[in-house]
């Protein structure tokens, strides 16, 4: 399959806006879509290597990406344009959507009960991604522990992630250093 | 408020390994627990408002700035919260491609993923417990687990039926 690289700014601009402004569920999806398969700007290969250097950076993933690819093709301006044209849409939707809402939810039960199913949906979600992420890694007991740590520290615990990130990491980096993860 | 909630949102950026989902618990505590900027059940409104939007969920970052100091917390928590990791991204990206085969660079991979798996974990137990446990949230969270691992469905059907679940049982 032969890539395609965006042009020009104004392409890499469109090419990213048409990823924020349809990424109803998710952005991942969407990116890909755009990039591997309408636009062509990338390889399946490329793309999935650049996401997993992006889940690992901290930082929103998909905004991560938007910046490593603009440099790629046109530098700091590309980084800038790619990152605005992500983000100028769903940035004035979602703005916009909770002010309608804030202006309603106000006088409406209803309205608050269902926006709080939302949310718990949301949660299940997180859950969800939690258990699909955690089934490849958790045969290790090492791996097991970890999370099992990370989740009665953070999650009830109420431990400062600043406090739980480092101490997690040098642990967990000893033990992938040993090979136990 | 406006310049402690910027550098706040500056330093999360930093440590946001693994994206939104691993800083919510963290981010939850701040706003809610220690500077009491919002109501726990506001916090989960918030989070509701930004999955359901299309976008990247870093977007509930905006809300909370809108929330705390109208469109210019908004604009200026998007910013802190994306720039400084942006920032080590556009630093990273070549380095990572030089050590692709180092030994190193495979320990911090293996490292990493357990403690992002256990911090998102924690954020979906965190927002599905806004106040005192209810077995409600905990039901509907549940089922869209559920459905989101036994199914290839667009999430958002499933954010969809949470809320008609909401409308019916809460």
């Amino acid at each position: 399959m032969s890539v395609n690289p965006p042009n020009s700014l104004r392409e890499l601009f469109l090419g990213f806006l048409s990823i924020g402004a349809r990424s109803f569920g998710g952005v991942m999806p969407w990116a890909h879509r755009v990039m591997v398969e309408e636009q062509r700007w990338i390889t399946e290969a490329d793309f999935a290597e650049t996401i997993g250097l992006c889940q690992f950076l901290p930082g929103p993933n998909i905004g991560n990406a938007s910046i490593v690819f603009g440099k790629r093709w046109f530098g700091l301006s590309g980084a800038l344009v790619a990152f605005l044209g992500l983000f100028g849409l769903p940035f004035i939707w979602v703005l916009a959507l909770f002010a309608l809402y804030a202006d309603f939810a106000a006088t409406n039960e209803t309205l608050r009960a269902v926006v709080t199913g939302v949310g718990a949906a949301g949660a299940g979600l997180f859950i969800g991604t939690a258990v699909k992420l955690g089934r490849v890694i958790a045969r290790r007991p090492a791996a097991l522990a970890l999370i099992a740590a990370c989740f009665l520290a953070a999650g009830i615990g109420r431990v400062s992630l600043f406090a739980v990130l480092p101490i997690a990491f040098a642990v967990a980096l000893v033990c992938a250093r040993r090979g136990l993860l | 408020m406006l310049l402690e909630l910027t550098l706040y949102f500056m330093l999360l950026s930093l440590i946001s390994v693994g994206g939104m989902p691993s800083v919510l618990p963290e981010l939850q505590r701040y706003v809610v627990d220690v500077k009491g900027w919002i109501m726990p059940e506001e916090f989960m409104q918030i989070f509701a408002v930004g999955q359901a939007a299309p976008g990247p969920n870093v977007l509930i970052a905006s809300l909370i700035g809108w929330k705390v100091a109208g469109l210019g917390g908004a604009l200026l928590a998007l910013a802190a919260m994306c720039g400084p990791a942006a920032v080590l991204a556009w630093r990273v990206a070549d380095l990572w491609e030089r050590f692709k085969d180092s030994p190193w660079r495979k320990a911090v991979q293996r490292a990493i993923a357990p403690i992002v798996v256990g911090l998102i974990l924690s954020g979906g137990f965190i927002l599905a417990t806004p106040g005192a446990p209810d077995w409600r949230l905990w039901a509907i969270a549940a089922a869209s687990a559920a459905g989101m691992l036994l199914s290839k469905m667009n999430p958002l059907w499933l954010l969809a039926a949470g809320g008609v679940l909401g409308a019916v049982l809460l």
